[in-house]
C-alpha cells in the first residue's frame, strides 16, 4: 500500500468512526483497515475514544422492567460466520458442540449403514469406523471439559477480591508483545499474550511464578496461534504470596523442573 | 480509561457465550452495559420511550451480531455504544421535522430522579471512573467540545457543523481531531 493512500485514509478515521462518509469512501476505508494494523489500531482508539465521550452522558436509570422486555424480544435468528478476532482465546462449552454434534451424526450414520450391509468384511470394516468415531467424540468430550474448566478458573482469578493485574514487559525478541497476567495467590494464574514471536525452532514458551528468587513452573503457554498464547492455572505452590514476578522463558518441549532459557516476557508486583 | 483490562477480559469472555447461544450471557452483558447503552440513548433522543426501544434494538442486535463483533476494531462496550449511537441517530433523522424539538425536550420523565438506595461498592467506582471521564471531556476547549458533541450526540457532518458554528469547514475538521486526539491521550492515562 502506498503511503500517500495510507495518509489519506489515516486522516478519514475520525469522520468513519462518526459515520460521516459516503458510501463509497467507507468501503474504501474498510478495504484499507484488513491490511493496515496501524490504522485499525488509530480506529480502536478512536471508538474509545468517542466511548468515552458516550460516558458523559447523564447518568439516567433504565426502568427495572426493561432488562425483562430485552429478554423476551430475543429471537432464535443468529448471524454466521463467527467471529475470528479476539485476543483471548476463551471458548465457552457450547461452542464446542457443532464438533460433538458432527462426531455424533457420523455415529448414527454408520450405525444405520452397518445394518445395511450384512456381509461380515463389510462390519468390520464399519466396526473399525465406528471405533475410530467413538474414539473422536471421546476426544472431544475431553476437550470440551478441559475448555469449560479453563473458563471457569479464568473467571474464578479475575474475580478474585486478592486478584492484582500485571503487564509482562517483553525482552529480546519479543519486545513488541502485549502482555498481561492476572495473579490471585489463592485461585492462581491468568497469562495473556499478544503479538508474541513464534518460540525458536524445537522450543515452547514456560510460564514461571518466581517468589524470594525462586521460580515454580505455572505451566506451558497455550494457543500459540497468531501470535497469542493463554496460560490459566492454579497457584503453582501452595502458601504463595501477592508479591511474585511472572515470567516466560523458551523451554525445550515438555517444560522443564527449573528455568534455563532466555526470558521473553516479565513482570513483578 | 472506560474501564480495566480484568473487565474487557470479562467481556470478551460474555460476548463469546453470547455468541454461542447463551441467554445468560447476553443477561449478564445487559446486567454490566444496559445503563450505560440507555443513558447514551436517553442523551440522543431525550425521551425514555425510544431510548427504551433503541436498548432493546441494541440487544437484540447484539444478540444476532455477536458473532460478528471484532475486537480488534473496539472494546465490547465500544461497540455496544456505536450500535446505540446509530440505532438512536436513525430515529432522530427518522422523525417528523416538527418531532424533533418537541421531543429533545420532553426530558421531564426520566426515572433517574427517583430516589435510590445506597449504590454498591462497585457502582461507586465505576461512578468515580464515570466522573474522571467526565471531567476529561470537560477540560477540553469549548469549541473542540461543541464541535465533537454535535457530530457525535446529533449526528451532524461536518459541513453540517461547520454552516451551525459558522465556522471554515477544515477549522472544524481540526477541532474534532484535536479534541478525539486529547481524549484518547487520556484512554492511555
Amino acid at each position: 500500500m502506498s503511503s500517500g493512500r495510507h495518509d489519506r485514509i489515516g486522516g478519514l478515521l475520525e469522520e468513519y468512526a462518526l459515520g460521516q462518509l459516503r458510501p463509497e469512501q467507507q468501503a474504501e476505508v474498510d478495504l484499507h483497515l484488513r491490511d493496515c494494523p496501524t490504522c485499525a489500531q488509530a480506529l480502536r482508539e478512536i471508538n474509545e475514544a468517542l466511548a468515552l465521550l458516550a460516558e458523559t452522558s447523564p447518568a439516567v436509570e433504565p426502568p427495572a422492567s426493561l432488562k425483562a422486555r430485552v429478554l423476551a424480544s430475543l429471537t432464535e435468528e443468529r448471524e454466521e460466520p463467527r467471529r475470528a478476532h479476539t485476543t483471548v482465546e476463551t471458548r465457552s462449552g457450547l461452542q464446542q458442540w457443532p464438533w460433538l454434534a458432527a462426531a455424533a451424526a457420523l455415529l448414527v450414520g454408520i450405525g444405520l449403514a452397518a445394518m445395511l450391509y450384512r456381509s461380515e468384511s463389510h462390519n468390520r470394516v464399519l466396526s473399525q469406523d465406528v471405533q475410530r468415531a467413538t474414539a473422536e467424540a471421546t476426544n472431544l468430550r475431553e476437550r470440551l471439559q478441559r475448555f469449560s474448566s479453563q473458563t471457569d478458573l479464568a473467571l474464578s482469578i479475575l474475580t478474585a477480591a486478592d486478584m492484582r493485574e500485571l503487564s509482562l514487559a517483553g525482552r529480546e525478541n519479543a519486545v513488541a508483545a502485549a502482555a498481561r497476567a492476572y495473579w490471585s495467590p489463592t485461585r492462581g494464574l491468568l497469562v495473556v499474550a499478544d503479538r508474541l514471536p513464534a518460540p525458536p525452532p524445537g522450543r515452547i514458551y514456560q510460564v514461571w511464578v518466581i517468589e524470594s528468587g525462586q521460580p515454580v513452573s505455572a505451566g506451558l503457554l497455550g494457543n500459540q496461534s497468531e501470535g497469542r498464547g493463554m496460560l490459566v492455572a492454579p497457584p503453582p505452590r501452595q502458601g504463595t504470596g501477592i508479591a511474585v514476578t511472572v515470567a516466560v522463558t523458551d523451554e525445550p518441549p515438555g517444560g522443564l523442573a527449573a528455568p534455563s532459557g532466555t526470558i521473553r516476557l516479565a513482570g513483578s508486583i | 480509561m472506560l474501564q480495566g483490562e480484568a473487565a474487557t477480559t470479562i467481556d470478551l469472555h460474555l460476548i463469546n457465550r453470547v455468541a454461542g447461544g447463551e441467554r445468560d450471557a447476553i443477561a449478564e452483558l445487559y446486567d454490566r452495559h444496559g445503563a450505560r447503552v440507555y443513558a447514551l440513548a436517553h442523551r440522543i433522543l431525550g425521551n425514555s420511550t425510544d431510548a427504551e426501544d433503541v436498548v432493546q434494538d441494541v440487544f437484540s442486535q447484539a444478540w444476532r451480531k455477536a458473532a460478528t463483533y471484532r475486537a480488534d476494531r473496539g472494546s465490547v462496550v465500544a461497540w455496544l455504544l456505536v450500535i446505540t449511537r446509530t440505532r438512536a441517530l436513525d430515529r432522530v433523522r427518522a422523525r417528523k421535522p416538527s418531532e424533533q424539538r418537541e421531543q429533545r425536550l420532553d426530558d421531564c420523565d426520566s426515572p433517574a430522579l427517583a430516589s435510590k438506595a445506597a449504590p454498591p461498592a462497585d457502582e461507586l467506582i465505576a461512578r468515580e471512573e464515570a466522573d474522571r471521564v467526565r471531567a476529561a471531556v470537560m477540560q477540553l476547549p469549548l469549541d473542540q467540545r461543541q464541535a465533537l458533541e454535535l457530530a457525535y450526540f446529533d449526528g451532524l457532518s461536518q459541513t453540517e457543523i461547520a454552516a451551525k458554528l459558522q465556522t471554515p469547514l477544515g477549522t472544524v475538521k481540526t477541532r474534532i481531531r484535536t479534541a478525539l486526539a486529547t481524549l484518547r491521550r487520556s484512554f492511555h492515562a
